[in-house]
């Protein structure tokens, strides 16, 4: 080597040992005179040495008043690739798309994305339940020994393909009370039902800590509690058997829908609540084809309608509490009354001569119910109405509930006419939740409790009950039980379907002809009755809804049975002895 | 002078006395540096053993969990009421009849009452003194509770 060449590298080896420090000095600076910049370096090498995980808690589970599980966890995978990793975009395609179903080309295209500093991961499937996992598994297994070695870059590989495990939620009754519980979907959001209503406390808050990579640093990650529980006021058997009887009577009515509400008046407490159509929350993604355009999750408390002549308890209620008419009151049904312009006929047209309220109720006469609501006044009428709840949402503790609509003196859109259609149910509009919490004030002596759901909150280790609190205590109990005789009285005149052997219930058929947009030109009712029981001591109150019945429209012929089915089947699933034998044991010291 | 010089020579060591000590030095830093180095990557090595282990641990605290969650919803879906039903069926038992049923009274029995998930909120007040005070009080204490003791004692039997 020439003294020259040699001078030259000493030169170069100097110049590098002496630029080295001085970058160094320089970047030391540069640093430390911005601040920003060295808070952001500080994070830069805090991500990579201590990087961030979200610790989400369990979401709550949902239990039924006995304890049964509806609302649980199990383990599901996310299925997603490493985008560093990745070998061979087509043949992880391929294989999620054979396997678990996800489409070819977008699992294609999110596998050949090419890694960058803010692009290193890429979903391609969550949900996806452990038996399917297990089949992947196998399939990489193979392929890893099948394709292993080699340097063939086209080779097929499932390289970078990684697959982790969560908590997702399960439903272990599929559609049992499906209304109620509502879903969560694929982002772990709570839609409808309780899911809904009490998502944020049923997830839980999610803690995001940074975990040192160093073993050496190794510490205890923070606990976070898991979401709260909830124990509902229904009961899964009672749940049951009322989806049973409101389904068969769907199809032997050729009903388009029905709804049953079953409550207790005492404390508000929703026993069960079942309507059609119901899903497999399990598999939230058919909720699209179990609801199709327009139907609600839930008609129980989410679609209003008119409900005809059910309302009239509603409006004999008021005319006795305010002392418009006594049960004794006569009344000479000429068939036609005229109210505000309007002229009111009854159901058959007929003129029923002198009826006295138990009359008019029994056979549910329209001219004497709007003559007793022109009797209560629209003054008094209205704010009976108001108390009741009408027009107002009730409260229940599900998400979507509906207020309905109550036309009142004074809005623009209210006429005369109004105060006697709707006395007996038409021109107003309300849910089946709205009108069995109204009529729950008749069964409990006049007080009206708030409907509810959830009966206890458990969170962080304590078991909180839930208060039932009263509405409004809209008439007098004398009023209430005078009225509970009648119907009750009304109902076995009337030899009505509803009455069970052994028990003795209060209700109210009710049909109302479905309006359209140039009236009430269409045959389609809406079939209800509303019934509580027994009489001296109620403990359940019924509420059920046919949509448009296919055999007949009325209510006393489709609805009326489905009341004493349902009571049937209520009495043993809630141990209710007979009227005489509840006498009897009550009597016994 | 000359006296001093050989003084110095006779007192000097030989050089390779000289040499063989240094090395022993060298060697006993050497030896130490092996000592602390080693007793460093021991420690090391358990501390970073155990930070795994407790890494691992959090791992198997999450897994368990997730099965215990598994569990529970499988051990739901076994006894949910259309598998129990389906059961009830495959026994060979079948519904009774509205009409058939008979409501039967028995004495004593007690109605299954709601469930209790967990201790309702209102805190138990624990008023039991779960030690005596022989354990928890100081002499002079314990010397002047005696005291009242006494007193009370004796003025007791003056009465």
């Amino acid at each position: 080597m020439k003294a020259q060449e040699r001078s030259r590298r000493y030169s170069l080896l100097g110049t590098l040992f002496t630029v080295f420090p001085v970058i160094i000095i320089f970047q030391m600076v540069r640093i430390q005179a911005n601040p920003d910049l060295g808070q952001k370096l500080r994070d830069m090498g805090e991500t990579i040495t201590n990087p961030s995980m979200t610790i989400t808690p369990a979401r709550g589970q949902i239990y039924d008043q006995r304890g049964h599980l509806l609302a649980g966890n199990r383990t599901v995978y996310e299925v997603g690739v490493e985008l560093q990793d990745v070998k061979n975009p087509m043949t992880i395609a391929q294989t999620v798309s054979a396997l678990l179903g996800v489409n070819y080309d977008y699992a294609l295209a999110r596998a050949s994305l090419q890694a960058s500093s803010t692009s290193v991961y890429a979903l391609l499937i969550d949900n996806v339940p452990p038996e399917e996992i297990e089949k992947l598994k196998v399939v990489i297994e193979q392929m890893n020994s099948m394709y292993s070695g080699g340097k063939d870059e086209n080779k097929p590989s499932l390289r970078g393909l990684v697959y982790y495990p969560h908590l997702g939620r399960i439903y272990p009754e599929e559609t049992l009370a499906s209304n109620i519980l509502g879903f969560v979907n694929a982002e772990g959001e709570g839609y409808f039902g309780l899911e809904e209503r009490f998502d944020s406390l049923l997830a839980g808050r999610s803690k995001k800590v940074r975990v040192p990579l160093d073993p050496n640093r190794a510490q205890e990650l923070p606990s976070v509690p898991n979401g709260a529980n909830l124990v509902l006021t229904i009961d899964r058997e009672v749940q049951r058997a009322m989806e049973q009887v409101i389904d068969r009577a769907v199809a032997q009515t050729g009903s388009d829908s029905g709804t049953l509400v079953v409550l207790d008046p005492r404390t508000g407490e929703v026993m069960a609540l079942a309507t059609t159509p119901r899903m497999d929350l399990n598999q939230f993604w058919k909720f699209a084809q179990v609801f199709p355009k327009d139907t609600p999750f839930n008609r129980a408390i989410t679609q209003a309608y008119e409900p005809g002549s059910v309302f009239k308890v509603l409006t004999m209620a008021s005319a006795l509490d305010v002392g418009a008419v006594t049960p004794e009151t006569v009344f000479v049904d000429t068939g036609v009354i005229e109210v505000g312009g309007a002229v009111i006929t009854n159901w058959n047209q007929g003129a029923w001569g002198p009826q006295d309220m138990q009359g008019c109720m029994q056979h549910s006469l329209n001219v004497c119910l709007a003559w007793v609501a022109t009797q209560v006044g629209p003054e008094d009428f209205y704010r009976y109405l108001r108390n009741f709840g009408i027009g107002h949402v009730s409260g229940i503790d599900l998400a979507g509930e509906g207020s309905g609509r109550l036309k009142e003196p004074g809005d623009s859109d209210w006429y005369e006419a109004e105060l006697a259609t709707n006395a007996f149910g038409q021109g107003v509009a309300a849910t089946p939740i709205q009108m069995a919490v109204a009529i729950s004030a008749i069964a409990n002596q006049g007080v009206m409790m708030a409907p509810q759901v959830v009966q206890a909150v458990v969170s962080e280790g304590y078991q909180h009950q839930i208060d039932q609190r009263v509405l409004s205590m809209p008439l007098k109990a004398e009023t209430a039980n005078k009225l509970s005789r009648l119907l009750a009285r009304s109902l076995e005149l009337e030899s009505s379907d509803a009455l069970i052997t052994g028990y003795r219930v209060a209700g109210k058929t009710g049909t109302a002809e479905i309006p359209t947009p140039d009236g009430y030109t269409s045959n389609q009712t809406n079939a209800s009755f509303v019934g509580w029981g027994p009489l001296d001591d109620p403990r359940f109150l019924i509420y059920v809804w046919l949509e448009k019945p296919g055999i007949s429209p009325w209510g006393s012929v489709v609805a009326a049975p489905v009341f004493r089915e349902a009571v049937e089947e209520l009495v043993v699933l809630l141990n209710l002895p007979p009227d005489d034998i509840r006498r009897k044991l009550s009597s016994e010291p | 002078m000359d006296q001093f010089e050989n003084l110095a020579r006779n007192y000097s060591q030989a050089p390779w006395r000289k040499q063989l000590q240094t090395i022993a030095l060298f060697l006993l830093i050497v030896v130490l540096i092996a000592l602390v180095a080693g007793i460093y990557l021991n420690i090391s090595a358990r501390a970073t053993a155990v930070g795994r282990d407790i890494q691992a641990m959090q791992a198997d605290v999450k897994k368990f969990n997730r099965e215990i969650e598994d569990l529970q919803s499988e051990l739901a879906r076994i006894l949910s009421s259309s598998q129990m039903e389906a059961r009830a069926e495959s026994l060979g038992f079948i519904q009774v009849p509205t009409d058939e049923i008979v409501y039967l009274s028995v004495p004593g029995y007690v109605e299954r009452p709601a469930i209790i998930l967990a201790p309702t909120s209102e805190r138990t007040v624990v008023r039991a003194i779960a030690m005596p005070p022989e354990y928890t009080e100081s002499i002079f204490e314990w010397l002047a509770r005696k005291a009242m003791d006494w007193y009370t004692i004796l003025t007791e039997e003056q009465r």
